[in-house]
């Protein structure tokens, strides 16, 4: 790591965390895990939201990445810049994912519904 | 020039430490940045050479000596290795490297160590590439395009290894990035400020940003492309209820950012080049500054203009054809800007500014038929017609490597600390502008008259020949031009006349330090001023370069006073 | 040189001729489209313009005498630059209301509009005309002055249909149906490119737009639906190879040449024999037989037609895509005659020699 002689000294060394509390912080995130496996086990047919699933797995993992990125990331503790910078490639993210999907919602009415040969294929085999 | 109390006068970067491990092992930026400059026009001789196979191919209808297949696979390594091996590292990795953190003031990047390893990493994505054509070759199209590439009893068998290669030069890329922002963050000396910073680092910073920001999208692309061809997990093949436009969406969203990663830096190079060689100030610098970054922003959004007959929502085109004008905005800013830096200037019509000229001139056609482009109810007709191929070689050749050229001539007595001979040099970046000019002008008449993009013969439409005997003349000057430019570089290197610290008259910091540098660039801090005020500077007959002016008065004093 | 210097200035009257820049205009919207490209086009002129002379006067007249530096004029000037950033902003927003207006005119088809079913496969086109059952390969006859709308899908990759004269282009993409719409406004013959990269005979994928008078159409199509099912099996072979081979002729030659699949000189005589290998090491004469695979030479070329992948040919990838459902079991004998029958339909270079009716070509 080069240097130069008037770069900055505020935060050369940066926060130390205890690690009890890193320990606390990976109970945590192990509890959410069995969380994930719960509700990957769990039928949501019964209450009609198939999806509900997905939603809540993607749901527990973002608490968990944001638990990551705060405490064993430091972020908590970090200049605001640095908040600012992940915030903002969040939020790129979402506009990514956002306008994509926006647009095949747009275009699903001219997908040919069940045209998937090799689905039916593969579904051909299960049977013999 | 302040005065320099180096040990040895002649100990400079390039004889510090000797043998070839001295150079492998180099955790020097300006050494990582000559290996990258080597390696990168070793590519560039590769990709051109595919590229004459593809213009003596086109020649008649019927196609003069290669097959559908190897003319396939011609067009598709030559778009590859321009993209991923030449363009986007040229600047900031090869010139970027090495005048970066002189420019700046610094004594290095802020991670060395970190920079030596993307240089390591572009060369396994060279070796990657060398499998895939080992490996049964690719003939997917750069832009891989699924479910050809997918399709393993069509497309060719090396399109594993091509991915796995673009996957590795990405990472390449976004190290560079990386560092480039934290320099220019951290490493900036006492006053240099943001606004004091050379137009080079503002588009450097800019072309950081977006290699951060959008190289992992296409990183995560390729990877679920090669889970996708190997295993088939259904999200890219219709077949198994994937969604080939999605694909083009993820694709895009990394490829068109990229054409700014490949064309920011190159108008960074021509900011500097202008304002040099004319000896004035530039105009209009925070404009200039702030054009870059929105460049880079806006570049975010607009790349669903790739796929206005893709199948893509008519909502979707039309939001994106809006955004897309916005981009032309910032380009036609620095434009003007430099037109108006030329104004009552002194302009010296040496070869870094004959590029810089050309630049200029060949970016404007190409920024202007994108208007053609970005304009929905015409570009349903142009899209992927030989029209799109000539508007992204202007922009992607005769700028962004013209660019790059024009770089390398202007850094390279600081480089090499050897002159290199003038007037060959212009000889040659006339032959390139025409030829270039030639090459591409007439294949914006053939596409617009109906020549489809990507075609091994044309056999239902010989009209259309008489346009690529032009195209495939014009590339011939094109290569005797730059062939021309290799052999008089080589010879400098060899006995070329010993550079002047400051050759050209220029006010950035590199130009305070000998030619070539010294080990750790800056023996004393260097004095930060006006980056683009030459009138301390004066000519110095004995050097044959510039020097400060006897009565000038120096940034440092006036903080003293 | 002066009718190059009068096409720059090409006025876009409906069905102009091809230009400096554009090919002719055939169909009703080609006028719009070029009326916005020449306006695009004429303010690209504009700058170019101003740009490059600037350019060449600051060359010369800024020319650096002598080294010594000079420094003299503005560093810059805020209103200045202010003025051009808004005033190209103006004129891009112009630019895309014109063009999103054309687009929007491109994008819906008239009420009541001729519907043609259109299929992309690796490399050739075929165009269905539900309306009279007739199905065209490489060839699509449409009446002129009355609105097309073309609905596409493709069996394997992508594709993309680009009829330049027509100013209209759409990708065809599988599992998915996308359209597009003309009204050509001449008769003739058009082209028809594939504009979407598809793989080894991309640039052979071509057909061609025979646009015909109104009331010949009907009549055309008629014909075209059931020609051949009044033939006599003697006329079928000269049938197969001018309606049929066009469909196949991206990948078997009549020549003899190689090419992706097996060229179909000779090829009855190897199938009679068995004299073929497949990539599996079964010889195709150890097939053949009561109880067996193919009972008669016949029955593997039918097989070949409509299951390729079942036995594919020795130093062949297998890229024949299966033509179940869309070949009638007349039109498979068709093409078996064609088979036994080649000599006399071509010559030693593989040029046909025969008419669709069985006259021998000029």
């Amino acid at each position: 790591m080069s240097n130069t002689d008037s770069s900055h000294h505020d935060d050369q060394i940066g926060h130390i965390v205890p690690i009890k509390f890193l320990i606390f912080i990976c109970c945590i995130l192990l509890f959410l895990t069995a969380v994930t496996v719960w509700v990957s086990r769990y039928d949501f047919t019964e209450i009609n939201i198939a999806e509900m699933g997905i939603i809540l797995a993607l749901a527990v993992a973002t608490v968990k990445a944001t638990i990551v990125g705060l405490y064993f990331m430091h972020l908590r503790w970090d200049r605001a810049f640095v908040g600012f910078i992940f915030v903002g490639s969040i939020l790129f993210v979402v506009l990514f994912i956002g306008i994509a999907l926006t647009d095949t919602m747009e275009y699903q009415p001219s997908i040919i519904k069940g045209d998937t040969p090799k689905v039916s294929d593969a579904m051909d085999l299960l049977k013999h | 020039m302040t005065t320099l109390t180096t040990q040895n006068p002649n100990d400079n970067y390039l004889n510090h430490t000797k043998g070839i491990k001295s150079w492998l092992f180099t955790l020097d930026h300006k050494r990582i940045g000559v290996m990258y400059l080597v390696c990168v026009l070793l590519a560039f001789l590769l990709g051109g050479i595919f590229a004459m196979m593809i213009r003596f191919q086109l020649l008649t209808p019927e196609g003069t000596f290669m097959t559908q297949d190897q003319y396939n696979q011609a067009f598709t390594v030559h778009g590859a290795v321009m993209v991923f091996l030449v363009i986007i590292p040229a600047v900031p990795a090869a010139l970027g490297n090495f005048v970066l953190p002189i420019m700046l003031g610094a004594k290095d990047v802020a991670f060395p160590k970190l920079n030596l390893f993307s240089w390591y990493l572009w060369i396994f994505g060279l070796v990657f590439f060398l499998i895939a054509l080992g490996a049964g070759g690719i003939d997917t199209g750069w832009t891989f395009y699924t479910p050809y590439s997918i399709d393993k009893a069509s497309s060719m068998g090396g399109v594993i290894p091509a991915l796995i290669g673009a996957f590795v030069l990405g990472f390449s890329s976004i190290f560079t990035g990386m560092n480039f922002i934290v320099t220019i963050h951290r490493l900036r000396p006492k006053g240099m400020t943001w606004f004091r910073m050379p137009l080079f680092l503002w588009a450097t910073y800019a072309t950081a940003i977006i290699q951060v920001l959008a190289t992992p999208v296409i990183g995560i692309t390729l990877l679920l492309l090669i889970v996708e061809r190997s295993v088939g997990i259904g999200i890219f093949d219709p077949a198994m209820g994937g969604d080939p436009v999605l694909y083009q969406h993820f694709f895009w969203f990394y490829s068109h950012p990229a054409v700014y990663i490949m064309i920011l830096p190159a108008m960074g190079v021509v900011s500097e080049l202008i304002s040099v060689h004319s000896h004035r100030h530039i105009f209009g610098y925070k404009f200039i500054a702030y054009s870059s970054i929105s460049i880079a922003m806006f570049g975010f959004l607009v790349w669903g203009h790739h796929m206005f007959t893709s199948g893509q929502s008519a909502l979707m085109n039309i939001i994106f054809s809006l955004i897309t004008f916005s981009v032309s905005i910032p380009s036609a800013v620095k434009v003007f800007n430099w037109l108006a830096t030329l104004y009552k200037g002194s302009i010296s019509l040496n070869t870094p500014m004959l590029y810089g000229l050309s630049f200029i001139f060949i970016f404007s056609i190409g920024g202007l038929t994108g208007l053609h482009l970005a304009t929905l109810a015409t570009d349903i007709h142009l899209h992927d017609s030989y029209f799109v191929v000539a508007h992204f070689h202007y922009v992607m050749m005769g700028s962004a490597l013209i660019g790059f050229l024009g770089g390398i001539h202007h850094w390279w007595p600081k480089m090499t600390g050897k002159m290199y001979h003038e007037n060959w040099g212009r000889v040659s970046a006339i032959l390139v502008f025409i030829g270039f000019n030639i090459t591409f002008f007439s294949q914006f008449m053939m596409g617009s008259k109906g020549m489809p993009r990507r075609y091994a013969t044309y056999v239902e439409m010989p009209e259309f020949q008489i346009y690529h005997i032009w195209s495939t003349a014009g590339s011939v000057i094109l290569a005797v031009g730059f062939v021309i430019c290799a052999i008089y570089l080589l010879h400098s290197v060899f006995a070329g006349k010993k550079a002047p610290a400051n050759p050209w008259g220029g006010r950035s910091l590199e130009w305070q330090c000998p030619s070539p540098p010294p080990w750790d660039n800056f023996p004393e801090q260097p004095e930060v001023g006006d980056c683009y005020d030459y009138s301390v500077l004066e000519w110095n007959e004995e050097e044959q370069g510039y020097d400060w002016r006897k009565d000038a008065v120096h940034p440092g004093d006036e903080q003293k006073a | 040189m002066f009718s190059i210097f009068t096409s720059l200035f090409a006025t876009t009257t409906q069905g102009a001729p091809a230009n400096f820049w554009l090919p002719k205009q055939a169909s009703t919207v080609a006028q719009s489209v070029d009326h916005t490209f020449f306006v695009i086009t004429w303010i690209c002129y504009f700058f170019l313009f101003v740009i490059t002379a600037a350019l060449i006067i600051f060359m010369i007249k800024y020319r650096r005498k002598g080294n010594d530096v000079i420094v003299k004029g503005p560093t810059h000037n805020t209103p200045l630059e202010i003025a051009w950033t808004i005033l190209p902003l103006l004129l891009v927003v112009v630019i895309f209301v014109v063009g999103m207006r054309g687009y929007l005119d491109l994008q819906q088809a008239p009420e009541g509009s001729y519907d043609v079913q259109v299929t992309g496969q690796k490399w050739s086109w075929t165009f269905e005309h539900p309306k009279y059952g007739a199905t065209q390969v490489a060839e699509l006859t449409v009446p002129v002055n009355t609105p097309v709308r073309l609905l596409m899908t493709s069996n394997d990759v992508l594709h993309s249909v680009w009829i330049p004269d027509f100013r209209v282009k759409m990708d065809v993409i599988p599992g998915r149906y996308t359209s597009l719409w003309f009204e050509a406004i001449a008769v003739g013959e058009y082209n028809l490119n594939c504009a979407e990269y598809c793989g080894k005979d991309h640039s052979k994928m071509f057909a061609t737009v025979r646009v015909i008078p109104k009331e010949d159409f009907e009549k055309t199509m008629i014909k075209l639906a059931s020609e051949y099912e009044d033939m006599s099996v003697g006329q079928l072979p000269a049938y197969a190879i001018n309606r049929l081979y066009n469909r196949c002729q991206s990948c078997h030659t009549l020549d003899g040449s190689e090419s992706t699949g097996p060229s179909f000189k000779g090829l009855w005589d190897r199938v009679k024999s068995g004299d073929v290998n497949f990539i599996s090491g079964e010889k195709l004469s150890n097939l053949y037989g009561e109880s067996t695979t193919y009972e008669v030479p016949e029955n593997y070329i039918r097989s070949s037609l409509l299951d390729p992948q079942s036995h594919i040919v020795k130093g062949y990838l297998g890229a024949m895509p299966s033509f179940q459902g869309q070949l009638k079991d007349k039109q498979i004998t068709a093409i078996i005659e064609m088979f036994k029958h080649l000599d006399e339909l071509t010559d030693a270079e593989g040029n046909i020699t025969v008419n669709p009716d069985g006259t021998p070509r000029q």
